[in-house]
């Protein structure tokens, strides 16, 4: 008898399973709540704030927008750079909004929605370097944070230097700042906020070298086969953009309001291949 | 449900290979070093003098109730950064990732080692000890040729299980750019997100290189011999 009702369990178990991923939009509404991953210790896109220890930031913002754009609450999960991606595939996450770049054979296990945020990948060296050209890093050793667009780029686009990765971002700037590298690659933002503090500290200087590694694109990544929860995406990212929510979030972590004081120059728009 | 034909393609197999060449080459080198510092200080130990045993006690503690990646980031950040400075900056700018983390494994795994050895040599009757003075051997002597042979013998399974701690340990590596196996599969899943394909693959390796070295040992603990050469 008892076999009987494992059998039934293990059927209903299976089935409800494989209903629940049928469509994935339908499961947030039912549930109430959007899950929604953002990395978490990446300033200024999701970072621990000290006063509330809440995560909040640009791609915070993000996540924000989508939850009240589909009318459900909002559970924002910060995870690590490397386990953004299993979260998601293993559906512990709805989807993300974690700094995750475009690129091609990502584009084969993850569907990416619109471009929500477009910015430069540049190399820090130190100011006395003699290197000057992107040309030059070949041979050389270059730093990145492991796990990162800019690591994965790097790869590509510089494929005479040697790559070491570290754990995060402050280790591989400390190489850099040791020798122990001669390059760090990187978003421009980080890397103009590395040689702006040390600008005003006296010490080490260091420069950018000129000319993008690459444009990344980024944009908000769902699990395949999920058409209605990406035309929603969509839908939401592009109103987020005409009711001025972009750029105000912009405005407050990346420009004019912030330290960095970037300016807005691309569009909430598909993303074309590079 | 696992597809690996995404490794035949932007020479993906060529980083997993690498890495695979540089992990076994991390655990050899590490390996050996540890066996060697493994032996020394277990035999400083068992001298009767009283500054040996101390300074062992301190050596062993340190590298037994650290974290190991600490002991690796300490070894690559911080060791280098008291050095002279010319020395200072020879070492940063040469590759030293691949020696500093085999430094920082066989200190480690050396300081385990000798534990085990400790623990070997204590399975020996003092009264072999006695016997080997009265035949005229000195302190060293006996122990070269009486006691560390056996006591390593009576260490060997021990010595194994820290091989295999060993082979594994060495994926610390990776947090201070050592190109060893799990550098490599986290760059590929990076690159293309196939997460679990390629952690399944690295699964496999590493249990292939575990599985050899049992199988290895078991050989040589079947047919008792100790190729330490002690």
């Amino acid at each position: 008898m008892w076999q009987r009702q494992l059998a039934v369990l293990i059927f209903t178990t299976m089935a409800t399973a494989g209903l629940a991923h049928a469509d994935a939009l339908a499961d947030i509404k039912a549930r109430g709540t959007l899950v929604c991953g953002t990395q978490n210790a990446s300033e200024p896109y999701a970072f621990p704030d000290t006063a509330t220890r809440q995560i909040v930031g640009f791609d915070v913002d993000v996540c924000h927008a989508l939850a009240q754009g589909l009318g459900v609450k909002l559970e924002q999960r910060g995870l690590s750079t490397d386990a953004r991606i299993a979260e998601l595939k293993t559906h512990r996450v709805d989807l993300l909004a974690a700094a995750v770049a475009w690129m091609p054979a990502r584009a084969t296990q993850v569907d990416f929605s619109d471009q929500y945020f477009v910015a430069p990948i540049r190399v820090l060296v130190r100011a006395d370097s003699p290197i000057q050209t992107l040309g030059q890093l070949a041979g050389k050793k270059i730093a990145a944070s492991e796990g990162s667009s800019s690591a994965a780029v790097a790869v590509t686009r510089l494929p005479d230097s040697n790559l070491l990765t570290f754990h995060d971002i402050s280790s591989a700037y400390l190489a850099l700042q040791q020798h122990k590298v001669d390059g760090l690659v990187a978003g421009q933002l980080i890397l103009a906020r590395f040689a702006n503090e040390a600008a005003q500290n006296h010490g080490q200087q260091y420069r950018l070298l000129a000319g993008p590694v690459f444009e990344e694109r980024w944009g908000v990544v769902i699990n395949k086969n999920e058409p209605a929860l990406m035309a929603a995406v969509n839908k939401i990212l592009l109103d987020y953009e005409k009711t001025n929510g972009l750029q105000t979030s912009f405005d407050k972590w990346l420009g004019a309001n912030s330290v960095y004081k970037f300016t807005r120059n691309y569009k909430v728009e598909p993303i074309k291949a590079q | 449900m696992f597809d690996l034909s995404f490794l035949l393609e932007d020479g993906h197999l060529t980083l997993l290979r690498n890495g695979v060449l540089t992990t076994v080459r991390l655990f050899v080198v590490s390996g050996l070093m540890a066996s060697a510092i493994g032996i020394v200080l277990a035999t400083l130990r068992a001298l009767p003098v009283r500054v040996c045993k101390a300074l062992v006690v301190v050596i062993v503690e340190y590298h037994r109730n650290v974290p190991m990646l600490v002991q690796i980031l300490v070894w690559y950040f911080g060791v280098p950064q008291i050095l002279p400075e010319s020395l200072k900056l020879w070492i940063n700018a040469s590759n030293t990732e691949f020696f500093l983390a085999a430094v920082a494994l066989s200190l480690n795994s050396g300081a385990f080692v000798s534990e085990d050895i400790r623990s070997g040599l204590r399975a020996i009757p003092h009264t072999q000890q006695e016997a080997a003075w009265s035949i005229g051997l000195t302190y060293l002597q006996s122990l070269r040729y009486v006691i560390l042979p056996q006591g390593i013998r009576a260490a060997l399974p021990a010595l194994v299980n820290q091989a295999l701690l060993l082979f594994k340990n060495s994926s610390l590596a990776m947090a201070i750019g050592v190109h060893e196996l799990l550098y490599r599969t986290k760059q590929i899943d990076n690159l293309t997100f196939r997460t679990f394909d390629i952690f399944l693959v690295a699964t496999i390796l590493y249990l292939i290189g575990t599985l050899a070295l049992m199988a290895l040992s078991e050989h040589f603990v079947k047919h008792r011999r100790v190729p330490l050469g002690v």
